[in-house]
């Protein structure tokens, strides 16, 4: 009986999840272009060789893993350093809290733009500041070698405050007394963190990478209007090259293999997640 | 009866008038205009979207030159010939009637031609160069004097705007983006588009073009060189009005010379597949292009004709100190390659083209991958393409 | 450890980007590429302001748009995430695991990859530039997290409390909405909020599904004013935008930002 409360939420996220999946699947296997006047016509696994053959989708792969990666690890970083201040008594804390959330609940298009104001060269202000320096201005958005760099700047800057708040939910869920009972013990600062506070808040650190791990592997908003994807295709993500695929090039068959693609990798990656933190746990249990 | 046509937001804004004007005079058939995104990929992918969406509102819509043939292949675009006759573009400049038809069939009927100039500064040389090399030893020197921050500015960022370029510098050099008389076949690797690879790449490399190009595009080539921080901008005739404007930096300091063939990037109209009444729109569509509306149009905001009888017309003349330079451009234009694979091709020459002058690699292994890849894609289209 | 220095630097870090877009909001475009001390003496205005506000449609209208799609697709989800997850945590331990992996599984999806089959089933059933009709996606892929946030809030309650209710003879409609609800509103409140601003910020599905330019959503809106536009660079115009658009946003969280933390701390990430 009470199944029946859970069936028309179930139902609307099977559609919306389960069943592009299926179609992806099937499209996968089809020539549906502008050279088949936009008919899908099966084309047995020509997408799929040509997926394997694809530089590009390699290359865009290795550059979103980059992406992915530094983003995770700098915004559990600062997101934790964030978490522990404001969790401890502050003046107005509301507003604080308040304040540093906003990066986060501003559209990432809204601030793709600015960052791509503020990183222009020669106008924008960080050059400005270089050349009030006596410096000679940089091209932030023009160097293949570390405009992906800025990228991850943008993402951190606006996700960063989201991963600070998962975390603030753990810290509040620890019992006080808990650390008092730390302090008591003389145990300083730096070693209430390491004993006390980072194993008890290490399931909501699993979790909340996890999740940003599959949504910066995701990204597309913030590289499309931030850069395009260049310079060099140097900043060219998965989810840029499928969008591509479809909307520009109308190659629904191989943007469709391109998607599952991802997909297969986001799937990989989140079981070797899983897999060392089940591997570490059991490794802790055989050593005492 | 309503005829209505998507159009990206400064046409909708500059012919709203010439609308408001119809729209009195015909009780019976009026026109309603939807004032699409300014940037042009953004208004593709618009269109794009309403048409996979099923149903699209619009009959006509205003097209970059370089759709026509994915619009057409995708099964999007009606045939124009069977409802404005064979000899639609007649009367038309040479430059501005390429691009239209494709496949045996009439697509689009051209609002109005836009082509590549090059905008130099009058108060820092006498005469504008003859040449692109000319150009770029002009730019050199003026560096090597002090006289201005930048020699050339253009558009580098790796999108469209890169391939536009990079066709302009190729036809200087004689070389051509697919084998003349054969257009299933690139033509990348020749020695000609080596040379012109490789002479962009050496502008950013020797100083002449700044670095920061690779994230350049119109609007940004426009307000450095609106600053009155470069010597020469390539760009579209559009410039030319936003630079007199007052508070610009260089107002009456700016001339225009068109150098070889200019990338052809006309605007025109196409009828979608599906619309309800197509002799209505195409009577709309004559209307819009016709030459009163094409004289309005000039006068007022500077869009070039395409009609010959108005590029030679000497009171349009005065109006426009531009309009013998833009005829002479239009004498001959170059055109990005008419196949549905268009967005393929131009995407891996942008990556490969962005590659280069940002430093990496060299022209010769640059263009024979951009060769190599633009082969693959052909290829797939098989020989009925 | 003095906490000024650190609380200062999180301040600076994330507004100063903020502060540089409501400065460039009120400059002209002639002023942006001014250099030099001397350029902070002129070049200041509303015109960007006016710009944005009397635009066609006037920017309110992108405001309004996103703010009823938000309501929509926050009713939604709520309305249907409620019950299920009140049903989950009525499930014996193995179902109500499975379900919850699965649940789990799909609130990490990266959905930027479900755009273009959605619209294709936007075409399909004639969706397209319907903007209530957004909800049904943006409630799809909220209600994973969101019956997650729910059903750890429901475990929450003592089991006895249900009950009691439920010998005074309230039948299950009652009991939710008279005993549990009321019970459970941080809760609530902090899951509304994540769904609304998820649709708020939410780009790939707007930019296909709805093509009519009275129709579209904040973020498709500011994205579509810029890519390489070709007249001048309206970063002025765009700065005036964000500065506009962020202003609910921050009245918003201003507000709720209570909510927002203790609704999560109530058991995001249990069970």
């Amino acid at each position: 009986m009470t199944l029946l409360l859970l069936l028309p939420a179930l139902a609307l996220v099977l559609g919306v999840f389960l069943w592009p999946l299926l179609r992806y699947g099937w499209l996968s296997l089809q020539a549906s272009s502008v050279l088949t006047g936009l008919v899908p016509m099966p084309n047995g696994g020509a997408n799929w060789q040509r997926l394997l053959a694809d530089a590009r989708f390699w290359q865009d792969a290795a550059q979103t893993l980059r992406f992915a990666g530094l983003s995770l690890a700098l915004e559990l970083l600062l997101g934790l350093g964030l978490a522990l201040l404001l969790h401890r008594p502050l003046p107005r804390r509301g507003l604080v809290r308040a304040l540093v959330l906003l990066p986060w609940a501003l559209p990432t298009t809204v601030m793709a733009l600015g960052w791509r104001w503020i990183l222009n060269d020669p106008f924008g202000p960080l050059n400005g500041l270089l050349q009030s320096l006596g410096l000679p201005a940089y091209g932030f958005l023009s160097q293949p070698a570390s405009t992906w760099l800025f990228t991850v700047l943008a993402d951190v800057w606006k996700t960063t405050p989201f991963v600070a708040l998962l975390l603030l939910a753990g810290l509040q869920a620890i019992p006080s007394e808990l650390e008092e009972a730390l302090r008591l013990e003389g145990a300083g600062p730096w070693q209430r963190l390491r004993r006390l506070t980072l194993p008890l808040l290490a399931p909501y650190l699993l979790l909340t990478a996890l999740f940003r791990l599959a949504q910066a592997l995701g990204v597309f908003d913030l590289i499309q209007v931030l850069t395009g994807g260049g310079p060099a295709s140097s900043t060219e993500s998965l989810a840029l090259y499928a969008y591509l695929n479809a909307m520009r090039f109308l190659d629904f068959g191989y943007a469709a293999t391109l998607m599952l693609g991802m997909f297969a990798l986001v799937l990989g990656l989140s079981a070797l997640v899983l897999l060392t933190q089940a591997l570490r746990r059991r490794l802790a249990e055989v050593t005492p | 009866m309503e005829v209505s046509v998507l159009m990206p937001a400064p046409f909708a804004d500059a012919t709203a008038p010439l609308v408001a004007a119809f729209n009195r005079e015909h009780r019976d058939l009026q026109i309603a205009v939807t004032r699409g995104p300014l940037d042009t990929e953004a208004l593709s992918d618009l269109a794009i979207s309403s048409l996979l969406l099923g149903d699209t509102p619009y009959d006509l819509l205003l097209m970059d030159v370089t759709w026509t043939p994915k619009y057409a292949a995708a099964g999007w675009l009606e045939p124009l010939e069977p409802l404005l006759g064979d000899d639609a573009l007649t009367g038309m400049a040479p430059g501005a009637q390429l691009g239209n038809a494709f496949g045996g069939h009439l697509w689009r009927l051209p609002l109005l031609a836009d082509m590549g100039l090059i905008y130099w500064r009058t108060d820092l040389m006498d005469a504008p160069p003859r040449s692109l090399q000319e150009l770029a030893t002009t730019a050199a020197d003026l560096r090597r004097r002090d006289v201005v921050t930048w020699g050339f500015v253009w558009q580098g960022r790796q999108y469209e705007g890169l391939s536009c370029v990079f066709l302009e510098v190729l036809r200087d050099f004689g070389g051509h983006w697919l084998q003349p008389g054969d257009d299933r076949q690139a033509d990348l690797d020749s020695p000609e588009a080596i040379a012109a690879a490789g002479w962009l790449a050496g502008l950013v490399r020797s100083g002449v073009t700044p670095a920061a190009v690779a994230n350049v595009s119109e609007s940004e080539s426009l307000q450095i060189f609106g600053a009155g921080e470069a010597a020469f901008m390539r760009n579209w005739p559009y410039a030319w009005a936003e630079l007199q404007k007052p508070g610009s930096a260089v107002a009456g300091r700016v001339g225009v010379v068109s150098l070889g063939d200019g990338t052809q990037g006309s605007w025109g109209f196409s009828m979608l597949r599906g619309s309800a009444h197509p002799q209505q729109a195409a009577a709309v569509m004559r209307w819009f292009t016709s030459e009163p509306s094409s004289r309005d149009l000039a006068e007022r905001f500077g869009y070039t004709p395409v009609w010959q009888s108005l590029l030679n017309d000497p009171q349009l003349q005065e109006r426009l100190p531009l309009l013998p330079v833009l005829r002479q451009a239009l004498e001959r234009t170059a055109l990005r390659p008419l196949t549905p694979l268009y967005a393929q091709l131009s995407d891996v020459l942008q990556r490969q083209l962005s590659g280069l002058i940002t430093g990496s690699g060299t022209p010769q292994a640059a263009m024979a991958e951009a060769q190599r890849q633009s082969t693959l894609i052909l290829q797939a289209a098989g020989p009925a393409a | 450890m003095p906490i000024a220095l650190p609380l200062l630097a999180a301040l600076i870090w994330s507004l100063l980007p903020l502060l540089w877009q409501l400065l460039t909001s009120l400059r002209t475009p002639e002023a942006l590429v001014l250099q030099g001390p001397a350029a902070w003496l002129q070049g200041w205005t509303l015109a960007n302001y006016r710009q944005v506000l009397q635009g066609d449609p006037p920017f309110w209208r992108y405001l309004f748009n996103s703010c009823l799609v938000g309501a929509a697709s926050t009713g939604l989800t709520l309305l249907l995430a409620i019950p299920a997850a009140y049903g989950l945590q009525r499930q014996r331990p193995a179902l109500r695991g499975g379900i919850s992996l699965l649940l789990l599984a799909a609130a990490m999806f990266p959905y930027v990859l479900l755009f273009l089959a959605l619209l294709e089933l936007a075409r399909a059933l004639g969706w397209g530039n319907q903007l209530l009709a957004l909800a049904l996606p943006y409630a799809g892929l909220s209600l994973p997290l969101a019956v997650l946030l729910l059903r750890a809030a429901f475990a929450d309650l003592p089991a006895e409390l249900e009950d009691a209710a439920r010998l005074e003879g309230l039948n299950l409609w009652q009991r939710l909405h008279r005993v549990l609800l009321p019970l459970l509103a941080p809760a609530v409140a902090s899951t509304a909020i994540l769904v609304f601003l998820f649709s708020w910020n939410e780009y790939p599905i707007a930019l296909t599904w709805i093509s009519r330019n009275d129709m579209l959503t904040l973020p498709v809106a500011m994205a579509r004013i810029a890519g390489s536009s070709v007249y001048a660079v309206p970063y002025g115009a765009f700065a005036a935008a964000t500065v506009l658009g962020g202003l609910p946003l921050l009245a918003l969280v201003l507000v709720f930002q209570r909510q927002i933390v203790s609704g999560l701390t109530q058991g995001a990430v249990k069970g």
